[in-house]
């Protein structure tokens, strides 16, 4: 099971160059695409689903060549995009058993069937004849998995699917994902790290258009282990700080002091604690030298 | 506040580039329009000839008042979703925390709205008034420009309509937050206000209709109905009376509507709902601790077989069709539908008053207005399934899923399909509920399945198709119905710029005509032929429509041709060219026999062959030609292959003085062959004209005769060509399909046509003082009287009918013939009838009476018996003997037309004249027409059977003018004079309105030149008031004496100034202003009852007082008002409250003054008598025996009058 994507560039009209020659190979399990907003994420999710076609560049999913045989590669996807309306007046269970026609299962039993079981992984059978479109954003989430899982898809791409949602309902879909997650390959766009760091084993750092980093996360921070250091110091002396250092992120206390994060080879300074490495450092060394390179240029 | 929102909301639409794309369709459209009718196109199509200024004020305000209607149409997607498009946006939720009012939000988007559709209304202006201007216009009809009609229409109509409609439209989306809901109101509103306008018709409904038309149309038509073309050219329209209330009532309505928009509007966010079960309500936690699930599905199949991809795309279909059908725009829209097909069932479609059987074909007819409602249903749910998904942002779910694209398409085309099922079944439930409630069960539900379904559906699908390509392409649903509504009203309107076939006009082609007597004929052949034709070309669109198939997120136009070619594979290939080629294969097929085959004469070439015609042949006019004096035909009718074969003979005798060598044969291009019995030489053969030249070797002395057999038939019918008029049952062909003799006229007619030919300016016909053009009658040039005889076959199971008696009757080689001879001399105009007949016979002295009709049409055989009898009894007893033994009426199908016409002893007679009539004799009911066209047809056996006039101007009074007037005193002595008003009042507004489309002139009745609404109408009013004026005994005396001086009379030919001698030798002195009046000039009164009182007296009697005006003024040919040749001939009146006097012609006039009481809810005369007038305002008391209730001036309505309505009204008793 591999989705393999090559030398993928995209230009919109506005001159905006969304994807710039990616190329990846993602295996089975869940994939963390990391990336800020506007980095591309979205672009990618959607060429891979086929929504979009890209200017140059192949994807294949398991010998499926996924720009050419979009049909085939449909059967097998599961796509959640970032956000989604639904058709007014109809309920969760007449919404889902459309889908399942689109998604061609013929035999009413087994649709039916499939509707509840999926209602009830997804904790929506008590509203089931509720109109879609008078969920909550929780609710309409868990049905959006709902539908996903309608054709037992080997790819799954969901697109930024725990923004906006509460702890609760967050932790929640991430439970079913990584629990549908462990038999296909699971893409899952996100500028949450902590989603990556916990359910993800690879993960890609995506920015401007560019794969910045292809790392598992456990790696990601094995790499720079020893090489993160952190130092509290007083609001007043950020500037000449930052100037001095290569901050990765500053937080406030809550005495108004703050604590910043560097990234060093040794020890940067006076007052400086090695601390352990996380996954956020990973993803804002990696932006930070895409910066770097950038300006450079 | 409201400044910055109002101009960022123009400025938001001053940005997008739908608004330039309005506006250049607009302006397009106000510029061809106006063009073509001051005859941009010309140098295309037939001349724009006509004494009518197109640019007149009130020419400006239709055309105006029609583009801005279409407008309207945009409202939804301007006005109405001005406040909807910040709730799409979901800007609302941040925008109404903003610290501005409910007020200044409401008015500035609403006004926003406004103020854009101004702007495309600027541009349509211009585009009438640059339109008229345009170089190759005709500038004899088109007038200086002037500012003002443009004015007074947006001051008067467009801007209190937008205001009035835009509130509606702002309301009704921002509360239901749906743009179709939007569009189905206007819809709605238009549909409602046709009906409207129909419904009240009749003219005393007419100011009820003027009052409540949302639009002020019909306000405006109650003042500008009658007027003739003078004042259409001349007049501003007027701002007056009705039109005001109009206008004030539904500015008022606008106003309140805006005022509960602004009440019922809150910042809120929901949408305006009806929730039943709102008690119902309960607090929700849901529970937020859930833990992990084991994932397991229980096995399912995938399928993406063909056969369960159709499965699919048939219950897709069901999704997207329940939810069409359960939206209420469309619910409404199908309950408006049902209604008004209802009642326009039971009220319309009336013929004098009298409604037709509800026959299925009726039924289905009255259903076809439904037409343009379910188009637009069809343009408008297109493009809302097409893009629903994009709509409801479920798109990348529904495009991700691996549904093919034919299937998401077709499932959606599927679903339009049944939703056009659902509304014509409309029609079907109307029609049978139509049916029931007027006790007719005749249902013949297979026509109308087969009409709905066969013939109805397809031309719906080829629009489907179109539409779906449309709304594929352009991705706004609202903009596609647009582009939708200006193809479907703009194609067939492409023939003002000379495309005249309809090949090329999608969806364009022959229709179908159903009558009981042959059902659809020949007719369905040609139909289906073309509708498979555009058929071919809509499948082409639906493959291109799959190819464009908006599925994914493309970014632009470029990227959708990409897509396009990645989907274009064999399949596509294949079925595109087997398309394709069909169309184009099928349209050359078309094209031949159109164009090569036979030859197609444009409407252009036809006005120049006309022109080239008269040049070439007229000259002959005068050379004098042998009589035909005997006529014996064999005519073979064959119904099945419809085609005719005929033979016959021609006696002719040199009448004249002087010696004939030439014969000019006039002939049609059936393939012929003349032969005459003495030498001669074809000196000129024309193939164009089909007019030969024959040299006689040895010219034709004076009395000589000369014999002519000829043979003619058709050329044989095919697919789409009919080459004869012989139809399966009920055929009706009269002597023209034969030769005659000497040049034949039919010339063109418009003066401003012909000088761009150069000829002369037309006198249509001569004077009837001309004595040199009394030689022929109107009938015929080419002979007087003859003899006549018909050997006449067809096929085993018809009967054959040809004027004459009955000689014989046989069958020969499986064939009926009938032989058929006329015992007397008759004008040379004969008949040919054949089909299936049953027959009624009855008598009148020694007169065989017979009706032959279709089985199932025996409603009104008694009536039209009853209606020969009382017209042989009142024309023999006042004018002369009949001069047959038989009168035979013969039924022919309604689609060969709804008239009857007269030949010797023998009428073919329409099934929709009569046969199929509904006749009420309650006191309600209308007038009994299949009595009365039978007594008006009979009657000619007199007036044209006996006596027919010269061929000049005003001959058409000595037969339709008498006819109609014989059958108005029979109408009469059934029904009492009382009950004529109502059959005066319609005579009268049918001259009124028909005079105001005259395009060349209006000649007085003596002189007409032969128009309908002359000597019909205005005839019949005219002989039946000179009845009542000189008494009905005394004018029938002198029509006696007239016919006895000029019946049967060889040349030269009696004209109308014999008759009106005959009329004034009977006439007294008092009243010879009525001949003047009557028959030698225009003249109309406008009389009307001022005021009126009356009182009780001590006697038990009753005074009424009454103040009336009379007035009369007289018209020239082209309507304009004049009161006499002289100062001395006309008088005024004036009071010092008016600020114009009146003027009158000078009175010295007799009118009816009556005053009526009431017995029993029926009214009785209680005084009627002839007022001596002489001024225009009178003043008159007179005491009546019992209770007054109304009074009137000229009460029945006996004399022309411009406003038939204010000559009656009720009484103020004083108290």
């Amino acid at each position: 099971m591999k989705l393999q994507i090559e030398n993928l560039t995209k230009t919109y009209s506005n001159k905006i160059k969304a994807l710039d020659n990616v190329n990846l190979k993602i295996g089975k399990g869940m994939f963390g695409l990391l990336g800020p907003n506007g980095a591309g994420k979205s672009t990618l999710m959607r060429t891979i689903a086929t929504l979009q076609s890209p200017d140059s560049g192949t994807i294949t999913f398991n010998e499926i060549d996924v720009l050419t045989d979009q049909l085939s590669l449909r059967k097998v996807l599961g796509y959640l995009p970032q956000s989604f309306g639904v058709y007014p007046k109809m309920s969760a269970e007449e919404l889902l058993n459309y889908f399942a026609l689109l998604k061609g299962i013929s035999i009413k039993k087994e649709r039916d069937e499939l509707v509840d079981k999926l209602l009830d992984i997804t904790n929506l059978t008590d509203v089931k004849r509720k109109n879609v479109d008078g969920y909550s954003g929780g609710m309409k989430q868990r049905f959006g998995i709902a539908q996903l899982l309608l054709n037992s898809p080997k790819l799954i791409i969901v697109d930024e699917p725990t923004a906006g949602l509460d702890p609760a309902e967050r932790q929640r879909f991430l439970n079913v994902l990584r629990e549908v997650g462990t038999n296909s390959t699971v893409i899952f766009s996100t500028h949450i790290v902590d989603d990556v760091k916990e359910l993800c084993n690879d993960m890609a750092i995506l920015n401007g258009g560019k794969i910045l980093k292809h790392i598992k996360p456990v790696d990601a921070t094995t790499e720079i282990k020893n090489k993160i250091w952190i130092k509290v110091l007083e609001r007043k002396d950020l500037d000449k700080a930052e100037k001095e250092f290569n901050i990765l992120s500053s937080n406030y206390n809550v005495d108004n002091s703050l604590t910043i994060r560097v990234f060093s080879e040794k020890k940067p300074g006076v007052g400086f604690k090695k601390s352990e490495p996380q996954l956020d450092d990973v993803y804002f060394i990696a932006l930070k030298e895409d910066q770097l390179e950038e300006s450079i240029k | 506040m409201f400044f910055t929102i109002f101009f960022n909301e123009i400025k938001y639409w001053f940005g997008r580039p739908a608004l330039y794309i309005y506006t250049m369709i607009f302006l397009f459209i106000a510029l061809m329009i106006s063009g073509s009718a001051a005859g941009l196109f010309d140098f295309l199509t037939v001349t724009t000839g006509s004494s009518k200024i197109v640019n007149s004020p009130l020419g400006i305000s239709q055309l105006f008042g029609a583009l801005t209607a279409l407008i309207i149409f945009l409202y939804p997607s301007i006005i109405g979703v001005a406040v909807y498009r910040d709730y799409k946006s979901e800007m609302h939720t941040i925008l109404y925390s903003y610290p501005f009012t409910k007020g200044e939000y409401l008015f500035a988007k609403f006004f926003s709205g406004i103020f854009i559709v101004h702007f495309i209304v600027l541009f349509v202006a211009l585009g009438i008034g640059f339109g008229f201007v345009l170089p190759g216009t005709n500038g004899d009809i088109v007038a200086d420009f002037e500012l003002r009609p443009y004015l007074d229409i947006y001051l008067i109509y467009i801007l209190p309509n937008m205001l009035f409609m835009g509130a509606i439209i702002f309301g009704v989306v921002t509360f239901t937050r749906n743009i179709s809901a939007g569009f189905i109101t206007v819809l709605i509103i238009l549909i409602l206000q046709g009906f409207l306008i129909s419904l009240f018709e009749d003219p005393e409904k007419r100011y009820i209709a003027a009052l409540f038309d949302p639009f002020g149309d019909a306000a405006l038509a109650y003042y500008t109905r009658y007027w003739t073309v003078a004042e259409q050219n001349e007049l501003y329209i007027p701002i007056q009376g009705v039109l005001i209330y109009n206008r004030l009532l539904w500015g008022a309505i606008g106003i309140l509507l805006f005022a509960s928009i602004y009440r019922l509007f809150d910042f809120g966010q929901n949408a305006f709902t009806i929730n039943f079960n709102k008690k119902d309500s309960k607090r929700i936690i849901k529970s937020n601790f859930g833990g992990i699930i084991r994932v397991i599905l229980p096995k399912t199949k995938f399928d993406f077989s063909i056969k369960n991809n159709l499965k699919a795309l048939w219950k897709l279909s069901n999704i997207d069709f329940f939810f069409i059908i359960k939206s209420w725009p469309f619910i409404s829209i199908v309950l408006v539908g049902l209604l008004i097909n209802l009642i326009g069932l039971f009220e319309l479609g009336q013929v004098f008053g009298t409604s037709t059987l509800p026959r299925t074909w009726r039924m289905l007819e009255a259903g076809n207005s439904f037409t343009l409602a379910i188009n637009i249903c069809i343009f408008l749910y297109s493009g809302i399934l097409i893009h629903r998904s994009r709509i409801s942002k479920i798109d990348q779910l529904v495009d991700t899923s691996p549904a093919p694209n034919w299937v998401l398409l077709g499932s959606k085309f599927l679903a339009i399909l049944k939703m056009v099922l659902v509304l014509v079944s409309l029609v079907f439930i109307t029609g049978i509920i139509f049916q029931i409630s007027n006790g007719y069960y005749d249902f013949e539900i297979g026509l109308y399945f087969y009409e709905l379904i066969v013939l109805g559906l397809i031309y719906f699908i080829i629009w489907i198709m179109l539409a779906f390509l449309v709304q594929t392409l352009i991705t706004n649903p609202y903009v596609g119905l647009f582009v939708m509504i200006v193809l479907f009203i703009g194609i067939p309107l492409t023939n003002l710029a000379g495309i005249e076939q309809s090949m090329f006009k999608y969806s364009q082609g022959p229709g179908f005509n159903y009558s009981d007597m042959n059902g659809y004929g020949a007719t369905i052949n040609r139909y289906l032929f073309y509708k498979i034709y555009w058929l071919c070309l809509g499948i082409v669109f639906y493959i291109l429509s799959a190819l464009f198939y908006y599925r994914g997120l493309p970014s632009n136009f470029s990227e959708r041709f990409r897509i396009l070619f990645s989907r274009f594979n064999s399949k596509y290939a294949f079925t595109l060219t087997l398309f394709m080629g069909l169309f184009l294969s099928m349209g050359s097929y078309i094209y031949y026999v159109n164009n090569i085959l036979n030859e197609r004469t444009s409407n252009k070439e036809f006005e120049i062959q006309t022109a080239e015609w008269e040049k070439k042949y007229k000259k002959y006019e005068t050379y004098k030609q042998p009589r035909i004096v005997a006529v014996n035909v064999n005519v073979d009718l064959f119904p099945k292959t419809r085609d005719i074969k005929a033979s016959g003979e021609y006696i002719m005798i040199n009448k004249s003085t002087v010696l004939i060598d030439s014969i000019f044969l006039d002939h049609n291009s059936a393939p012929s062959t003349f032969k005459f019995d003495k030498e001669n030489s074809l000196v000129s053969e024309d193939t164009l004209y089909n007019f030969d030249i024959y040299k006689l070797d040895k010219p034709l002395l004076p009395g000589d005769s000369l014999k002519l057999n000829f043979t003619v038939q058709n050329k044989p019918n095919t697919l789409l060509r009919n080459n004869s008029r012989i139809i399966s049952n009920g055929t009706f062909i009269n002597n023209s399909y034969f030769p005659s003799l000497g040049y034949s006229g039919g010339e063109l007619t418009d003066d401003k046509t012909r000088e761009k030919y150069d000829l002369p300016p037309n006198k249509l016909k001569p004077h009837p003082s001309d004595s040199t053009a009394l030689g022929n009658t109107y009938i015929s040039m080419d002979s007087d009287w003859i003899d006549f005889q018909a050997t006449v076959s067809t096929s085993k199971d018809q009967i054959a009918i040809a004027p004459g008696y009955l000689q014989k009757e046989w069958i020969e080689d499986d064939r009926r013939y009938f032989h058929y001879k006329m015992d007397s001399k008759i004008l040379n105009f004969y008949a040919f009838n054949s089909a299936k007949y049953e027959i009624k016979k009855d008598r009148w002295n020694d007169v065989n009476l017979e009706i032959y009709y279709h089985k199932g049409h025996e409603y009104n055989l008694d009536r039209m018996m009853k209606g020969m009898k009382a017209a042989l009894d009142y024309c023999s007893e006042n004018f002369s003997p009949y001069q047959h033994k038989q009168v035979r009426i013969i039924e022919f199908p309604k689609t060969a037309g709804a008239f009857a016409q007269s030949f010797p002893n023998t009428i073919p007679f329409s099934e929709s004249a009569g046969f199929i009539a509904d006749i009420d004799d309650s006191e309600e009911g209308g007038n009994d027409y299949a009595f009365y066209i039978t007594a008006h047809e009979v009657a000619h056996q007199w007036w044209a059977h006996q006596v027919i006039g010269a061929d000049v101007l005003g001959a058409t009074v000595l037969s339709e003018s008498l006819s109609e007037y014989v059958s108005l005193k029979i109408i009469e002595s059934v029904n009492g004079k009382n009950k004529m008003r109502k059959f005066l009042k319609r005579s009268l507004d049918t001259y009124l309105t028909s005079r105001t489309f005259e395009s060349k002139r209006e000649n007085a009745l003596m002189y007409n030149d032969g128009q309908g609404y002359i000597h019909y109408q205005k005839g019949s009013l005219i002989f039946y008031a000179l009845s009542d004026y000189i008494g009905e005994k005394n004018l029938n005396n002198a029509l006696k004496k007239y016919v006895k001086k000029v019946a049967f009379q060889d040349p030269p030919y009696t004209t109308s100034i014999d008759l009106v001698n005959h009329v004034k030798e009977a006439t007294p002195d008092s009243l010879n202003y009525l001949i003047e009046d009557m028959f030698e000039t225009i003249t109309l009164y406008q009389n009307r009852i001022v005021s009126t009182e009356s009182k009780k007296l001590d006697n038990g009697k009753y005074q009424v007082d009454i103040e009336f005006k009379v007035s009369k003024y007289r018209n020239d040919e082209k309507g304009k008002i004049f009161y006499g040749d002289r100062e001395k001939d006309s008088i005024s009146y004036k009071t010092e409250e008016m600020r114009k006097p009146e003027y009158s012609v000078y009175l010295s006039d007799y009118v009816d003054v009556g005053v009526f009481g009431e017995n029993d809810d029926k009214e009785t005369e209680l005084y009627l008598k002839k007022h001596k007038i002489s001024s225009i305002n009178n003043k008159v008391t007179i005491v009546v025996d019992e209770e007054p209730i109304e009074v009137g001036i000229d009460p029945y309505n006996k004399l022309i009058d411009t406003n038939s309505d204010d000559n009656r009204k009720k009484i103020n008793p004083i108290l």
